[in-house]
């Protein structure tokens, strides 16, 4: 991984991939842009990042898909369910893990907030975001800074 | 033995749980805290043999919570399992008095050439 002095795209990219591929045994591959990522009812993770940039890395995908991805990471089967309350925290888990590969890889001295995770309604603009894919699904991942 | 899992995420407290299983050191007692500040009064109440903590955890952070039991004179061995494994928390780490730091996402593996000399 590259080291940095603030998150980008390629930094939250890498991390992401590793930990698709090491804690979801799944491959994360970029969206294509002229592809339609919609969905309508989502889960959106949150993470605070304080250093020499402030601000928040967001990942927000369909309830469906962070089923999945709870799924995936506890290792169930497609029958078992989970309880809305552990697909929250796994999915914010996720976050934390791919927000800690980040913060490792910057340059200097930064602090990692707590996950934070709600119910959205409709994807984020695709022009402030990012999209990578979960399967044949798509998860947006933002880097926002804090307002100046 | 008797092995306290802290993690604020639940979830993870599971994987940590399955991969200690996965390692072969299945056979132990776990209990669990949701926070470094019940870790510390589990440490109290359960006296475990091992202590595997998040780092960041609400009310009471890992690294607070080893520093607590040390500065009260516990010595049960301490180990991070958490998804932030730079050289200077490691270091930090290892000034605390943990014997270990475990990097989220982590394998069976990483656990098995942590605790293998310990648990056998």
């Amino acid at each position: 991984m590259t080291i940095s002095s603030a998150p980008d795209q390629a930094l939250v990219l890498a991390a992401i991939e590793q930990v698709w591929g090491s804690m979801l045994f799944a491959t994360a591959e970029a969206w294509p842009s002229d592809r339609a990522a919609d969905f309508e009812t989502g889960v959106q993770a949150q993470i605070e990042l304080r250093g020499d940039w402030n601000g928040r890395l967001v990942l927000t995908c369909d309830s469906d898909v962070a089923t999945q991805i709870a799924g995936a990471m506890l290792g169930l089967g497609p029958e078992e369910e989970l309880p809305e309350l552990d697909i929250h925290d796994a999915v914010g888990e996720v976050l934390n893990v791919v927000g800690g590969s980040v913060k490792g890889a910057l340059v200097g001295t930064w602090a990692l907030g707590l996950p934070g995770v709600s119910e959205t309604t409709g994807a984020p603009a695709r022009d402030e975001s990012f999209v990578v894919s979960w399967g044949d699904a798509p998860v947006y991942v933002q880097i926002v800074p804090d307002a100046a | 033995m008797k092995i306290l899992i802290a993690d604020d995420s639940k979830v993870m407290r599971q994987i940590v749980l399955r991969t200690m299983r996965q390692a072969g050191f299945g056979h132990h007692d776990f209990v669990e805290a949701v926070d470094g500040a019940e870790a510390l009064d589990k440490v109290a109440a359960e006296a475990p043999d091992l202590v595997l903590s998040d780092w960041n955890m609400p009310n009471k952070t890992g690294i607070e919570l080893l520093r607590a039991l040390r500065g009260s004179g516990n010595t049960v061995p301490f180990g991070f399992v958490t998804s932030e494994g730079s050289e200077d928390m490691r270091a930090t780490a290892a000034t605390a008095g943990a014997m270990f730091l475990i990097a989220k996402p982590f394998t069976a593996e990483h656990f098995e050439s942590a605790l293998s000399e310990m648990l056998g």
